[in-house]
């Protein structure tokens, strides 16, 4: 057993436990945490693109929202307003958000550290703005919902539609998991060890001959493609877009899931989404002020665990081989 | 211009403001020859390196490498081209093990942009990689994080980053400094076989070191090129003597 | 026109006010290095405190007085537990405030309640001026307002812990060499941040609501002075708020609001976009 071979198996678990929560859950608790899992695996969707940027790039985005936010309005718009089929709409959705993303990050990645930060949450104000005012395509503060259309039919009768419980549990663990599978090739490859070099030194990174405003740019768009499809998911799953859902306290939840789920690893994101939507879900009925509570757990993270849990779960696991392997195991997890 | 000139700097200027730091610098780099460039604090001696590798573009004047211009190109390019530097603060990819800083400068050259490949799957990268661990003596220190390193294992890391690029010259810059006796021997030494291989162009405070190991011998001071010639000819040179050499006790 | 004259007058006070809070916002940032995503919030718990004083003791005058007091003291606490404790990891001050931001605005809603509430103005009257009945609080607001800042520049450059303040904004490790305690200076800095962010509470709260989301609207505001007037450059920082509130002042009465926001905000990429480097060097040296 190495460190990589437990992170293997936490990997195969996670996917395992997702495969078979429609069954595993409704044991232990009430059948709507089925429910919920499936927005918590959306939801990590949108922490992950903040992780991609932060804890491979180094670059900080307090934006992610604008991208989940064109995912979800493509496809609503595509339904209701255009008249778009399911997988039209999807596409149209994951389009919009990427193309937002390749012409805000062309711009942006020209910043760095706070600049960067504070230019993404401009850019997502902007059209958060935007579709608040813009009422006749987006229903501003009321949102825009549509009726779901369905995935596959067979001639008239017989279709196969996310109205089915069951059928939109798995369309989203599909789509999560090619997500993350995607993330996972990519970090794998020899532009994830450029995203690296980059959130290592980006001085040194240009001077061994990489293109930094490239790979930056690169990375930026991988992310806005992936929150572009966690919104379009999310649109399906509520089965509306609102502007909501563009604000910067969006985004910032998103920031606070990827670091306290642990930036750097490819599930800390999923760790901490699922851990701080459950809190969100049990605590509420108990305290309707819990978020002081999660308020407090951000800043003691940030300050005790600045790595997140998935910091402390990698330092934990090398701490244990290394003692018993007395070998210098690389540090580089949760891929 | 004969071809043996690797490196031309023509007319450069940089002015922060209204302060010139380089004030109308003319310099070549013979091929073949170590290079040394010594001069007081403040002669503009890392600002010229940064103009040559295009961190800092000039105010005025052009570079030229291997005969082709290279004035306000971009870093990355520059690099591409064959030229390499160390910083004077050592500069390597902390978070990032040895093994994976060697290999991800030595992919540079094979192009980064492949997200459907595995990274382990770069034979080529592996192989140099694997060759300058050996080569620098890292090799017991490969899976480890590049912070965790010396000091001086740090610096050497840093030359081999810059040798994994397959550089045609080699811009230096205070590569000894801050190190012990032991250290200092070791690492000339190691510049003094690369100097066979590779054309060198050295930054260093130490004159010991800069007679020792170098061909030539430039002269800085105050933005600008004061003399230029072989080390016997650099020691013996009165204006260099009372306006360098006398006058900064850092030498 | 008296409509638009009005709302450019209006404009000019939210301006002065917002400049206030700004200034916090920027010594935080210039000093310390962090994005103080809970200052909105410092400026909401500024109204609501000064609500308090005013429910207790029936005198809204004290307010003036007590609340950047309180607010002094919250920024000393904030500063030694939260923002002390990660001085050296940068880009995570965003999370940490973030987290700030959260605490404060639940904690409002928690003690003080969701609902916004609406303060009378301690001072009732109206005047005539260009041909329409104006409130005089207004005036008064904006005069505490200028009056704040001008002590805030004195303080700055006639006081020794003025000139420490730049010094250690300048170069902090020479300061510290120079003898000048760097790690009070971080401290004093914050707190005096957030008591006139509270302080612009106070002014802010008879011409607003009160409300736990309040902070929420200006941080944005509060964000686009600071980098619009240019980073470190103080003065920049109070005519951009001014600039901006009267322009947004102005566009609303002809547009509706949320045009204007995206107005102030498209220049405010612009200027971010356009001279990165002219504001990066006037943060750092």
């Amino acid at each position: 057993m190495t460190p990589d071979k437990i992170n293997r198996l936490g990997i195969v678990a996670v996917a395992l436990f997702t495969l078979l929560a429609p069954w595993i859950l409704p044991v232990f608790v009430d059948e709507f945490w089925v429910d919920i899992y499936s927005e918590m695996l959306i939801w990590s969707l949108l922490a992950a693109s903040v992780n991609l940027l932060f804890g491979y790039v180094g670059l900080l985005s307090f934006g992610q929202a604008l991208f989940f936010g064109m995912g979800m309005y493509g496809v609503a718009i595509g339904i209701a307003k255009i008249g778009l089929g399911f997988w039209p709409a999807f596409g149209f959705g994951i389009l919009l958000s990427t193309t937002m993303a390749l012409i805000t990050g062309f711009l942006a990645v020209r910043l760095t550290w706070h600049y960067f930060a504070i230019i993404t949450v401009v850019f997502s104000l902007i059209f958060y703005f935007t579709a608040l005012s813009w009422k006749p395509l987006t229903g501003g503060d009321d949102g825009l919902s549509f009726t779901m259309p369905p995935i596959f039919s067979f001639g008239e009768e017989t279709a196969i539609s996310l109205t089915d419980p069951t059928v939109q549990y798995y369309f989203i663990v599909l789509m999560v998991g090619a997500c993350y599978a995607l993330m996972g090739v990519v970090l794998k490859s020899p532009l994830g060890r450029a995203f690296r070099t980059v959130k290592e030194n980006d001085m040194r990174a240009a001077l061994i001959g990489l293109n930094v405003y490239m790979i930056r740019l690169t990375a930026f768009v991988i992310a806005g493609f992936v929150a572009g499809v966690a919104g379009a998911l999310f649109a399906f799953f509520g089965r509306y877009a609102s502007a909501t859902y563009m604000f910067y306290h969006v985004s910032g939840e998103a920031v606070v899931w990827a670091i306290i789920g642990g930036a750097g690893t490819l599930l800390g994101p999923v760790v901490g989404t699922t851990l701080l939507i459950t809190l969100r879900e049990e605590l509420s009925d108990v305290w309707e002020h819990y978020l002081i509570v999660v308020g407090v757990i951000v800043i003691v993270v940030v300050i005790f665990a600045p790595k997140g849990l998935g910091g402390l779960w990698m330092g934990m696991v090398n701490r244990i081989f290394d003692k018993s392997a007395n070998g210098n195991q690389p540090k580089e997890g949760g891929e | 211009m004969s071809p043996t000139q690797i490196l031309e700097i023509e007319d450069i200027e940089k002015h922060f403001g209204g302060l010139a730091a380089l004030d109308g610098v003319n310099a070549h780099v013979e091929s073949g020859k170590l290079t040394a460039i010594i001069g007081a604090n403040g002669a503009g001696k890392t600002t010229l390196f940064n103009v040559i590798t295009g961190i800092l573009p000039p105010s005025a004047g052009r570079v030229k490498f291997l005969g082709q211009d290279i004035t306000n190109k971009p870093v990355h390019e520059i690099s591409k081209l064959g030229l390499a530097r160390t910083l004077q603060i050592k500069s390597v990819f902390n978070g990032m093990t040895v093994r994976e800083n060697l290999w991800i400068a030595a992919q540079s050259r094979d192009g980064v942009f492949k997200p459907f490949q595995r990274a382990s799957a770069s034979s080529r990268a592996n192989q140099v990689a694997d060759q300058l661990c050996e080569e620098l003596g890292l090799t017991q220190f490969a899976n480890q994080e590049a912070a965790n390193l010396s000091y001086g294992d740090i610096a050497l890391l840093e030359i081999g980053i810059a040798l994994a690029t397959e550089p045609k010259l080699l811009l230096l810059d205070e590569p000894i400094c801050g190190m012990g006796p032991a250290e200092t021997e070791q690492t000339v030494e190691k510049i003094r076989n690369l100097a066979k291989r590779i054309d060198i162009v050295i930054i260093e405070h130490d004159i010991e070191v800069v007679f020792e190991v170098s061909d030539e011998v430039i002269v800085m001071a105050q933005g600008k090129v004061l003399a230029r010639g072989t080390p016997a000819e650099i020691s013996t040179n009165a204006e260099v003597r009372t306006a360098y050499l006398g006058d900064d006790d850092d030498a | 026109m008296e409509l638009v004259i009005a709302l450019g007058m209006n404009g000019i006070v939210w301006g002065l006010i917002i400049a206030l809070i700004a200034l916090g916002l920027s010594i935080i940032f210039g000093l310390l290095d962090i994005i103080n995503i809970a200052h909105g919030d410092f400026f909401m718990v500024g109204t609501v405190l000064a609500w308090f004083v005013l429910d207790t003791t029936g005198n809204y005058w004290l307010a003036f007085l007590i609340v950047p007091i309180i607010g002094f003291a919250m920024g000393v606490v904030i500063e030694y537990t939260v923002i002390q404790p990660i001085k050296n990891a940068a880009a995570l001050s965003i999370v940490a405030t973030f987290g700030l931001s959260i605490i404060l605005q639940e904690g409002v809603r928690a003690t003080f309640g969701a609902a916004p509430t609406r303060l009378v103005p301690p001072i009732q009257s109206t005047i005539q001026m260009f041909g329409l009945e104006y409130e005089v609080y207004r005036l008064f607001a904006a005069a505490v307002s200028i009056a704040a800042i001008l002590l805030f520049f004195g303080f700055l450059h006639r006081t020794k812990m003025g000139t420490w303040m730049r010094a250690v904004r300048y170069d902090p490790e020479t300061a510290t060499a120079m003898g000048i305690p760097a790690r009070k200076i971080y401290m004093i800095t914050f707190a005096l941040g957030f008591a006139m962010a509270a302080l612009g509470g106070v002014v802010a709260a008879p011409i607003t609501t009160v409300d736990f989301q309040a902070g929420v609207d200006i941080l944005p505001f509060c964000f686009m002075a600071v980098i619009i007037g240019g980073l470190g450059n103080l003065e920049g920082t109070v005519a951009a708020a001014v600039m901006l509130a009267f322009f947004e002042g102005v566009m609303a009465s002809f547009a509706d609001p949320t045009i204007a926001r995206i107005g102030s905000l498209c220049l405010m990429s612009i200027v971010l976009l356009i001279r990165p480097h002219g504001i990066f060097a006037g943060a750092t040296r």
